[in-house]
C-alpha cells in the first residue's frame, strides 16, 4: 500500500520526554548518523510542558528551571546536535528484529533501526487500581491528569480537593490548586510518612498549611453525578482500616498521587522481559534489555526522582546503543546484580561488558538513618539518611568488579529506621 | 408529535423491540431517560450469552428465550456488526457433589435441546482448554456454544439499524406520566421534552419497568433490582483464561465466573445484593476484596489482585418469579409490558420478535411488513482491531484516524469524532463507543484531550461537558468555595 513508508536509522528512540530527549543528543555527540526520536503527543518534553513549577534542571544544566525551561533548552540542544523528531507519531508495535511500526499523520511509517532505545516513561497509577469502594462519579483525576488540565488546558478540576497519595505530583498539585482558589482539604497517605522528596512536603504541604494525614486510606468515594463526600480511615501496620478513626470531607474531587508505572507494553511486544520490583526491563550495565539491540532509559527502566537524572541515566544508555548501532558491542562479563535487606531494587541486574565504570541506582524500602549501603562485600557508602522517595545513585570503576566474574552481588542498605 | 409505537427504554430490550418493529409500516420512537442509550442495566450485564440451561417449569418464556437467544446472537451480531466471541464455558466443580449437579443439567440440557452439551472428566483434556484454571478443580461441564459480546455494542448497532430504518430516538426523555385519550385512541406521554402521542406504547424501561407500569394503573410488576459487584482485569491478561469459566454458588446455581471480554481484557465476579434503586453501582470492601478477589484466586490462582484495573457494579433488573413479562397489560391492551432479567442479554432478541410476530399483530391487525427494510449496520472504525494495511489506508483518507488520544487501547480522535456522530454526548458516551479510557491508565491520558473533542464536536463550553450527564460536569464547577476545610 502507498500509505506505507518505509525508513532505516541507525537509532531510533521511542519516547521524547526529557529520556528522549537527553538520549538523542547523547547519541549524536557519540557520533550516531542517523539519530530518530519519535514522540506521539504533538510537542516534544513528555511531561515537562506541564510542569510549570521550578527545581527541575539543577544538576542537568547547573541552574534552577522550570519544566517548559528545561524542555527548551533540551530542545535547543537537540536542534544543534542535527536530531531528527517525527512527533505526533505513535508507536503501535516493536518486532525483536527492532522493526518499529508506528502512525503518523496520514502514514504508516514502517522503521527498521540498527538499536533501538526505549524511552516511554511511565504513567500514574489509575484510581480503578487502587480499589476504593464507593460510587464511580464524575471528578475523581490523577494528579497528573490534574495539572494538564489545569496548566495547559486552562480548567480547573474542582474546587473541594482531596488528594490521595503524597507522591511528589500530588504534592506540587496541592500547592498549585491551592494557588489557584481551591480548597485542598486534605492530602492522605497510606504510608506512615510522606512518599515525595522532602522539598516538597516542606515547600507544597507545610508553607501552605495543607491538613496532612499519614497512615491514612480513603475508605469510601461517594456521590451519583459529582463526588460529593469522601471518607478516609487510619490504617495499622497490615493496612486494615481502624474502626472509629473515620473522618467525612464534604469534597467535590479526588486527586490520585499514588506512584508512578513505568510504561512498558512496546518493550513488552518486543520481547523484552521485566523485572517485576521495577517494572521496568531487566537490564545490563549498557541499559541493553534481553533482545540484543533493543536499550532502554528514563523512568521507562525505573522511577527517577528527578527529571534530571531521567535525562541522565538515558544519554548513558544513548552511548552505548550508539556503540551497538556503529556494530562495537560484545559480552565479555556476567554478573548478576540482586537487591538484599533494605533495597526496593537496583539496576542495572547485571554488568556483561567492561567499561570505566558502572553506575547503580536503587532505592529503600524505609526511611533509615544513618545509612549504610553495602555493594556486595566490595564497597560501602554511608549516608545520614536515605529515604525511599530519593534514588541512591553510586558509581563505582569496573575494576572491582573483574574477580567476581560468573558471580552474583547482593546490595543491602543496614540503618536505623526513622519512623 | 404522533407515533404508532413508543417504546419506553434505550437499553438493550428496548432497541431490539424498536428494530424489529422497524420491518414493519409503523412510525416509532424510542424514549430514553438518560442521556446515553444502554447506560443502566445493559451496562452491568457479565456479557455472556448463554446456552439456555433453564427448566425452571415456571419460567417457561424466559427458558425458551434464552435457548433461542444463543441460537439467534452470531447471525445479529454479524448483521449489526457487533462484537461476538462463541468461546464456550466450564462449569467447573470441586467436589463430587458439584459433579452430580452438573450432571443433572448435562441430561436436562441434552433433554431441551442443548445437543453439545458435555462432561469433561479427563484431567488432561480439561487443563489443556484451561492450563491456568486451578487444579483444585475435579471435573467441568462443558457447553461448546456458550458466547461472548459487547451488550453496550448490541445496543448501539440496534439502534443506529432501527434510526436507519427511520426509528426515532430521543435521549433525556424521561417518560413522566401517561394517560389514555379514549377520544383520540391514544395515549398522551408527558416527556422533558413535550407531549407525545402514541398508539401502542411499550414499556421496556428496564429498573423503572414497575413504575412507568403503575403510570397507568398497572401494579402486576413485581420486580427486584440486584447489584452485581465485578472486577476488570488488564489486558495483559488475555490469554490467562480462554472460556466463561464459572461455578456453582451455595443454592447449586451458577455463581461466581471469570471470563474473558469481546475486548481482550478479562472480567471476575460476582458479589450479589438485593438493592432499592439502579443507581446504587457503589462497589464494597465486602464485594470486591473479600468475595470477587477470594474467588478469583481460587479458579485462576495466577492472576495477582493487582492486574485488577477498575472494579465495578452494575444493577440488574427481574421480576420477582423469575419469569419473562411480555404480555399486553390488563389495565389497557394498546399498552406492553416487556420485561426480561437475569439472563437478558441473550434472552432481548428473541423476546423482541416474539413481541413483533406474535403479540403486536393480535392486537394491531394492521401491521404490514415493509419491503425496503434494511437489516444491515456498519460500525464505526476501530483501529485497534484493525489490519495495518488497512489502517493505513483510512489515515490517508483522514489523519485524524492517526492521532492517537487513547493510548492504552489505541483510540484515535477520528474515532471520537465518529463516536459524538453517531450520538455519543458524553465522556461514558464516548468510552463505551470506542474504548478510550477504559484501558489500564482509565483515562488519565486521554481524559483532558476528550473533554475538549467533546466541547468542540457539541460546540458547548467545556464545562457543559459531563461523564455521564446531568451534574456529572467534569471542570470548572460553578460552585463557590467555602472557606472552611469542612472537617468533621
Amino acid at each position: 500500500m502507498t500509505n506505507i513508508l518505509k525508513h532505516e536509522v541507525d537509532l531510533a528512540i521511542i519516547g521524547g520526554g526529557p529520556a528522549g530527549l537527553g538520549a538523542a543528543i547523547s547519541a549524536k555527540e557519540a557520533g550516531v548518523k542517523n539519530v530518530l526520536l519519535i514522540e506521539r503527543s504533538e510537542e516534544l518534553g513528555g511531561v515537562l510542558p506541564q510542569c510549570i513549577h521550578n527545581g527541575f534542571g539543577l544538576h542537568f544544566f547547573k541552574e534552577e528551571l522550570t519544566g517548559p525551561t528545561y524542555t527548551y533548552k533540551m530542545l535547543k540542544n537537540a536542534e544543534k546536535a542535527g536530531v531528527d523528531f517525527s512527533t505526533r507519531t505513535m508507536v503501535i508495535r516493536i518486532d525483536p528484529n527492532n522493526t518499529i511500526i508506528a502512525l503518523s499523520h496520514n502514514k504508516l511509517l514502517e522503521i527498521h533501526s540498527k538499536a533501538t532505545l526505549l524511552c516511554m516513561g511511565c504513567r500514574e497509577r489509575s484510581f480503578g487500581a487502587l480499589r476504593i469502594p464507593g460510587t464511580r462519579p464524575a471528578g475523581i483525576y490523577t494528579a497528573g491528569t490534574a495539572q494538564r488540565l489545569m496548566n495547559i488546558e486552562g480548567m480547573l478540576p474542582g474546587k473541594r480537593i482531596v488528594i490521595l497519595g503524597s507522591g511528589d505530583i500530588g504534592m506540587i498539585m496541592a500547592r498549585r490548586m491551592t494557588l489557584e482558589g481551591a480548597m485542598v482539604l486534605a492530602v492522605v497517605e497510606l504510608m506512615p510518612f510522606i512518599g515525595g522528596l522532602i522539598r516538597n512536603e516542606i515547600q507544597c504541604l507545610r508553607d501552605f498549611n495543607i491538613p496532612t494525614h499519614v497512615g491514612h486510606t480513603i475508605k469510601e468515594v461517594n456521590g451519583t453525578d459529582r463526588i460529593e463526600k469522601i471518607i478516609i480511615t487510619a490504617v495499622d501496620k497490615n493496612r486494615h482500616y481502624i474502626p472509629g478513626t473515620e473522618v467525612e470531607f464534604d469534597a467535590d474531587t479526588l486527586l490520585i498521587s499514588a506512584g508512578l508505572i513505568p510504561e512498558n507494553e512496546l518493550s513488552k511486544m518486543a520481547g523484552v522481559q521485566l523485572n517485576p520490583l521495577t517494572g521496568g526491563p531487566i537490564v545490563d550495565n549498557l541499559w541493553q534489555t534481553n533482545v540484543p539491540g533493543i536499550f532502554a532509559g528514563g523512568n521507562v527502566v525505573h522511577v527517577h526522582d528527578l527529571a534530571d537524572y531521567a535525562s541522565e541515566s538515558a544519554a548513558l544508555a544513548a552511548v552505548n546503543a550508539a556503540a551497538y548501532a556503529k556494530g562495537t558491542s560484545s559480552q565479555d562479563l556476567d554478573i548478576k546484580v540482586k537487591a538484599g535487606k533494605n533495597i526496593r531494587y537496583i539496576v542495572p541486574n547485571s554488568i556483561t561488558k567492561k567499561q570505566e565504570k558502572v553506575t547503580f541506582f536503587m532505592r529503600v524500602t524505609w526511611p533509615l538513618n544513618n545509612a549504610t549501603v553495602h555493594i556486595g562485600d566490595l564497597y560501602k557508602k554511608e549516608f545520614i539518611f536515605a529515604r525511599p522517595s530519593e534514588q541512591i545513585r553510586i558509581d563505582l570503576p569496573i575494576g572491582m568488579f573483574m574477580k567476581l566474574n560468573h558471580e552474583e552481588i547482593v546490595v543491602s542498605c543496614y540503618g536505623e529506621e526513622a519512623v | 408529535m404522533k407515533y404508532d409505537v413508543i417504546v419506553a427504554g434505550g437499553g438493550l430490550l428496548g432497541a431490539a423491540v424498536a428494530r424489529e418493529l422497524a420491518r414493519y409500516n409503523i412510525s416509532i420512537a424510542v424514549f430514553e431517560k438518560n442521556i446515553e442509550v444502554g447506560c443502566e442495566v445493559t451496562k452491568g450485564t457479565h456479557a455472556i450469552v448463554h446456552v439456555g440451561l433453564s427448566y425452571n417449569p415456571k419460567t417457561p418464556l424466559k427458558n425458551r428465550s434464552e435457548l433461542l437467544g444463543s441460537l439467534m446472537m452470531e447471525q445479529l451480531c454479524k448483521d449489526l456488526d457487533v462484537k461476538y466471541k462463541k468461546i464456550g464455558k466450564l462449569g467447573v466443580a470441586f467436589n463430587d457433589d458439584q459433579v452430580k449437579v452438573f450432571e443433572k443439567m448435562v441430561t436436562n440440557g441434552k433433554r431441551f435441546g442443548v445437543s453439545d452439551i458435555q462432561m469433561i472428566y479427563d484431567k488432561g483434556i480439561l487443563f489443556e482448554m484451561e492450563p491456568n484454571l486451578s487444579r483444585d478443580v475435579i471435573a467441568a461441564m462443558y457447553t461448546p456454544n456458550t458466547a461472548i459480546v459487547s451488550p453496550w455494542g448490541l445496543v448501539y448497532g440496534l439502534l443506529e439499524n432501527a434510526q436507519a430504518n427511520g426509528v426515532e430516538v430521543f435521549t433525556e426523555c424521561e417518560v413522566q406520566a401517561i394517560a389514555w385519550d379514549k377520544e383520540a385512541n391514544c395515549f398522551n406521554v408527558e416527556t422533558p421534552k413535550g407531549t407525545f402521542k402514541a398508539k401502542y406504547f411499550v414499556n421496556a424501561a428496564g429498573a423503572y419497568c414497575d413504575k412507568v407500569s403503575q403510570m397507568i394503573g398497572d401494579n402486576s410488576i413485581n420486580m427486584k433490582l440486584v447489584r452485581q459487584q465485578k472486577v476488570i482485569v488488564d489486558n495483559n491478561y488475555r490469554n490467562i483464561i480462554k472460556h466463561v469459566v464459572r461455578t456453582l454458588n451455595a443454592k447449586n446455581a451458577m455463581g461466581d465466573f471469570v471470563t474473558p471480554t469481546v475486548y481482550g481484557d478479562l472480567m471476575a465476579g460476582v458479589q450479589l445484593e438485593l438493592t432499592s434503586s439502579v443507581d446504587n453501582v457503589e462497589t464494597t470492601y465486602e464485594g470486591i476484596e473479600e468475595h470477587v478477589i477470594q474467588s478469583m484466586k481460587k479458579f485462576v490462582p495466577c492472576i495477582p489482585p493487582a492486574a485488577i484495573i477498575r472494579p465495578f457494579a452494575g444493577v440488574i433488573a427481574q421480576t420477582v418469579d423469575g419469569e419473562f413479562v411480555v404480555r399486553p397489560s390488563h389495565e389497557n391492551p394498546h399498552f406492553i409490558q416487556c420485561m426480561v432479567g437475569g439472563s437478558g442479554l441473550g434472552a432481548a432478541f428473541p423476546v423482541a420478535c416474539y413481541l413483533t410476530q406474535d403479540i403486536m399483530p393480535q392486537i394491531m391487525p394492521d401491521m404490514t411488513l415493509r419491503s425496503d427494510f434494511n437489516p444491515l449496520r456498519k460500525d464505526m472504525p476501530h483501529i485497534h482491531d484493525m489490519e495495518e494495511e488497512d489502517v493505513a489506508e483510512l489515515l490517508g483518507k483522514d489523519p485524524r484516524y492517526g492521532h492517537i488520544i487513547c493510548r492504552c487501547e489505541t483510540v484515535s480522535e477520528g474515532e471520537i469524532i465518529e463516536a459524538i456522530h453517531r450520538g455519543a454526548r458524553t465522556v461514558d458516551g464516548v468510552k463505551f463507543r470506542t474504548r478510550a479510557g477504559m484501558g489500564r491508565c482509565q483515562g488519565g491520558f486521554c481524559g483532558p484531550r476528550v473533554i475538549s473533542i467533546l466541547a468542540r464536536e457539541l460546540n458547548i463550553p467545556h464545562e457543559k461537558v459531563t461523564k455521564k450527564g446531568g451534574e456529572s460536569i467534569m471542570v470548572n464547577l460553578s460552585q463557590k468555595i467555602c472557606n472552611d476545610r469542612g472537617e468533621a
